[in-house]
C-alpha cells in the first residue's frame, strides 16, 4: 500500500483496455470516423492521465482507486418495471424526459414531443448518428486533464444533446433520469450531456440518478454547459445512490454576460458521491448560484469540488454546501473562487456549514480564494458543529422523543437546501427520502407541513 | 401532585439546592421568590429534566411516579410543563409543524389517537387569538426572530395546547412590558383549574398581582426559607429579600 501513496497516479486495471477494445465497435456513433478518433484518443489520454491516488491534491481526501480501479463491465440491456421507477419519474404531467437503465435510453418512459421549434432534446447515440462531427468537435473540446473526463470521452454510452436555441423559454422542466442497477462484478456506465442555452433561452433542467438493487455500480457522468447572454438554468440535481455505487459527476461550463445558473444538489446514499464543477464567468451580470447537501453515513463519502473563474467585471458567485455526516460518514468540500485580472466589482462567497453527528465521522472542508483584483468582495467560510444541546432540551421538554428531536434538528439544518430546489416534485423527493432517512419515527406529516407551507 | 423532598442538587460540583422541600397540590398556584442566584431556575430545570445537573440526595415524586427517573419528554408525557425564562429559537422548524408534532407525540404516549388536521388548527387559532398571536407568527420558524414578548406568548401557547397537570413558569414575567404581562398572565389564569396546579418562579412581585398565588414560598440558599399566603409576596415588596430574609441569605 505504500507503493500506491508514494505515487500520484496509479495505471488503470487491465480491464479498462479490455472493456475499451471489446466494446469500442458498438459505442454509439462507432461508424463516425471522426467520434471513433476522439474515443480513441480520450482512451489513450486515460491511459496517460492514470488513476488518481491521494498525493494529488485534487484526491486528497478521496480513495478513488478503491472504487474505480479494478475490473467492472459494461452494462447488458436491463428490464426494470414501471413501478420501480415511477416514484423518480418528476417534473409533473407536461415535463420532458429521457430515461436510462445503465447507460441505456428506455424510448417507453422517455418522452421530447412537442417542444418549440429548433429545440432539440435527444440521447447521445441519437446525436451520435444526426449530428456525429459535431458531437465529436463537442467531446474533443473538453480535456481538464482529469482521468474521468477521458475516460468518459472514450466509453460515452446514455446522456444526451439539448440545444435551446435563441430566446425559446421552455416552461416545463426537463428531466435527465440515470437508473444504475449494479451487479457483482460493478456496472460501468459514462453519461455525457451537452447542454447549449442560447441567448435568453430558459430551461429547467431536473438531473436525477437513483441506483436500484443491491449490486455494485460506478457512474461517471460528465456534463458541458454553455450559457449564452441572458440564459437562464435551472439545475436540481438528486443523487441516490444504491450503496455498493459511487457516482463521479464533472460539469464544466461557461456563462455568458448576463445569464443565470442556479444549480441545488441533494446526495443521499452511495459509498462515493463527487461532484465536480469548473464554471468560467465570461461576462458582466452573471449570477452563478450553487448549493449543496449530503447526508453521509457509515461507508459513505461525498464530495464536493467548485472551481468558479471570474473572468468579466461586475458578476455574483455564490456557494452554498451543508454537510450532516453520521456514524462513519466522510464529507469533503473544497472551493476555490479565481478572481482574474481586470474583474473587478465581483461578488463571490463561499460557505461550508458542517453538522458531525459522531465521533467516528470525518468532515474535510478547504476553502480558497485568489484574486487578482483589487475592488471585489470575496468572502469564505466553514463551520462544524453538533446539535445544540440546549434545542434539543427544548423540543424534549414537549413531549418529543430524543430520536425525532434529533431528527426534526437535522432535518431543519439539511431543510434549507432542499427548499431550494426550483421543482416541486423535486423537493418531494428529496424530502421523503430524506426522512426516510432521518428515522426518528417521523412521518409524511413533515413532508406534508414543509412542501404544504411551500405550495 | 408533586411532592419534593430535601432535594440536593450540584452543578459543576457546587451544591445550588440544598436540602429542599415542597409539597403542590392540584387546584393551586404555587410562587416561588428569591434573589439571584437562590436555585430557582436550577428547581427549574431540575423538574424538567435538563441535563447538567447532579442530584445528590432527596427524591421528587409526581403523582405516582418517581419524576427524577424519567426521561424529559416521559416527564412531558406524565403533564409537566415548564415555560422557559429563555426558550430557544430552532430555524428551519416551522412553529406549526413543532406544536403539531408536540400534541401528537403527548397523545400517543397517553394512548390517544393523533389529532384530525382540522381540530388542530381550530385550537391553535383560538388559542393564538387569545393570546394575541399572529398567524404570521404562527407560520414562521419556531421562536426564530420573535421578539421577547413573542417568545414568553409562545410558551404559553405550547401550554395550552399541550394541556399539562403541573404547569411551571420560569421567570415568565422577565423581559415582557406591562401590556404583553397581563396578555400573558390573562392566559395562565384561563388554564387554572381543579386538576392542574401552577409553580410560578419569579423574582419580582409584580407578576403576582395578575396571576394570584395560594401559596408563596421565599427561597434563598437553595431552600426553601418561608411559606405563606399571598401577603407574603406584597410583605416581600415592602421590606426586600434583605429584610425579609437578613443579609446573609438575601446576598
Amino acid at each position: 500500500m505504500l507503493a500506491v501513496k508514494r505515487t500520484r497516479r496509479l495505471d488503470p486495471d487491465p480491464a479498462f483496455t479490455a472493456a475499451f477494445r471489446e466494446l469500442a465497435p458498438r459505442l454509439p456513433g462507432s461508424a463516425s470516423e471522426a467520434l471513433a478518433r476522439i474515443r480513441e484518443e480520450g482512451f489513450a489520454r486515460f491511459l496517460a492521465l492514470g488513476i488518481p491516488t491521494q498525493r494529488d491534491e485534487a484526491w486528497k481526501f478521496t480513495n478513488v482507486a478503491r472504487i474505480a480501479n479494478r475490473p467492472m463491465r459494461p452494462a447488458t440491456a436491463t428490464e426494470l418495471p414501471l413501478d420501480r421507477v415511477l416514484p423518480y419519474l418528476l417534473g409533473g404531467p407536461r415535463a420532458r424526459r429521457l430515461v436510462f437503465v445503465d447507460g441505456r435510453l428506455q424510448p417507453q418512459w422517455s418522452h421530447t414531443g412537442g417542444l418549440p421549434d429548433g429545440v432539440i432534446v435527444e440521447s447521445l447515440a441519437r446525436a451520435a448518428e444526426t449530428r456525429p462531427l459535431a458531437l465529436a468537435e463537442a467531446l474533443g473540446e473538453l480535456d481538464d486533464g482529469r482521468s474521468f473526463t477521458a475516460l468518459n470521452t472514450a466509453f460515452a454510452d446514455g446522456g444526451a444533446w439539448i440545444e435551446l436555441p435563441a430566446g425559446v423559454a421552455l416552461e416545463a422542466p426537463l428531466q435527465l433520469l440515470f437508473v444504475t442497477t449494479g451487479g457483482e462484478v460493478p456496472v460501468m456506465s459514462h453519461p455525457r450531456c451537452v447542454l447549449r442555452l442560447g441567448d435568453g433561452a430558459s430551461l429547467t433542467l431536473l438531473e436525477t440518478h437513483v441506483g436500484l438493487g443491491e449490486g455494485a455500480a460506478l457512474t461517471n457522468a460528465v456534463l458541458q454547459l454553455a450559457l449564452r447572454p441572458g440564459a437562464r438554468l435551472e439545475h436540481d440535481r438528486i443523487q441516490l445512490p444504491a450503496a455498493q455505487s459511487s457516482l463521479l459527476a464533472k460539469i464544466d461550463g461557461s456563462l455568458g454576460a448576463g445569464s443565470r445558473y442556479r444549480q441545488t444538489t441533494v446526495v443521499l446514499g452511495g459509498a462515493l458521491v463527487r461532484n465536480e464543477h469548473e464554471l468560467r464567468i465570461d461576462g458582466a451580470g452573471v449570477e452563478c448560484l450553487l448549493s449543496g447537501v449530503a447526508v453521509p453515513g457509515t461507508g459513505e463519502q461525498s464530495d464536493t469540488l467548485v472551481r468558479i473563474h471570474h473572468r468579466a467585471s461586475g458578476s455574483h458567485s455564490d456557494q452554498y454546501f451543508k454537510h450532516v455526516v453520521e456514524d462513519r460518514g466522510h464529507a469533503a468540500f473544497a472551493g476555490k473562487i479565481v478572481v482574474h485580472p481586470g474583474a473587478q466589482k465581483t461578488n463571490a462567497y463561499q460557505k461550508n456549514d458542517n453538522l458531525l453527528l459522531s465521533d467516528d465521522g470525518e468532515v474535510d472542508t478547504k476553502p480558497e480564494l485568489q484574486i487578482y483584483a483589487d475592488d471585489v468582495k470575496c468572502s469564505h467560510g466553514a463551520t462544524c458543529g453538533e446539535l445544540d444541546a440546549g434545542v434539543l432540551f427544548y423540543l424534549r421538554s414537549r413531549g418529543i422523543a430524543a430520536e425525532a428531536a434529533r431528527a426534526i434538528l437535522v432535518h431543519a439544518f439539511a431543510a434549507e437546501v432542499i427548499g431550494r430546489l426550483a421543482d416541486p416534485t423535486a423537493r418531494a423527493l428529496a424530502e421523503t427520502r430524506l426522512v426516510a432517512r432521518l428515522g426518528g419515527g417521523l412521518d409524511g406529516a413533515l413532508v406534508e407541513t414543509v412542501l404544504g407551507e411551500a405550495a | 401532585m408533586l411532592t419534593i423532598e430535601n432535594l440536593q442538587v450540584s452543578v459543576e460540583g457546587k451544591p445550588i439546592l440544598k436540602g429542599l422541600s415542597l409539597t403542590v397540590e392540584a387546584g393551586r398556584v404555587h410562587a416561588i421568590m428569591g434573589p439571584n442566584g437562590s436555585g430557582k431556575s436550577t428547581l427549574a430545570h431540575v423538574l424538567a429534566g435538563r441535563e447538567g445537573y447532579e442530584v445528590t440526595g432527596g427524591n421528587v415524586r409526581f403523582g405516582d411516579e418517581d419524576l427524577l427517573a424519567l426521561e424529559p419528554e416521559e416527564r412531558a408525557h406524565a403533564g409537566l410543563f415548564l415555560a422557559m425564562q429563555y426558550p430557544v429559537e430552532i430555524p428551519g422548524v416551522a412553529n406549526m409543524y413543532f406544536l403539531r408534532q408536540a400534541i401528537n407525540a403527548i397523545r400517543k404516549a397517553r394512548g390517544q389517537e393523533e389529532i384530525p388536521a382540522a381540530e388542530f388548527m381550530r385550537k391553535v387559532r383560538e388559542q393564538a387569538r387569545l393570546l394575541g398571536i399572529g398567524e404570521e407568527l404562527l407560520k414562521r420558524d419556531l421562536n426564530a426572530g420573535f421578539s421577547g414578548g413573542e417568545k414568553k406568548r409562545n410558551e404559553i401557547l405550547q401550554m395550552a395546547l399541550l394541556e399539562p397537570r403541573l404547569c411551571i413558569l420560569d421567570e415568565t414575567d422577565s423581559g415582557l412590558d406591562i401590556d404583553a404581562l397581563r396578555t400573558v398572565a390573562d392566559g395562565v389564569n384561563r388554564l387554572r383549574s381543579p386538576e392542574r396546579a401552577f409553580l410560578v418562579i419569579t423574582h419580582y412581585q409584580r407578576l403576582l398581582d395578575y396571576i394570584v398565588p395560594d401559596v408563596v414560598h421565599i427561597m434563598a440558599d437553595g431552600r426553601i426559607q418561608r411559606t405563606g399566603g399571598p401577603e407574603l409576596a406584597r410583605e416581600l415588596e415592602e421590606r426586600g429579600y434583605e429584610g425579609l430574609l437578613g443579609t446573609k441569605l438575601a446576598a
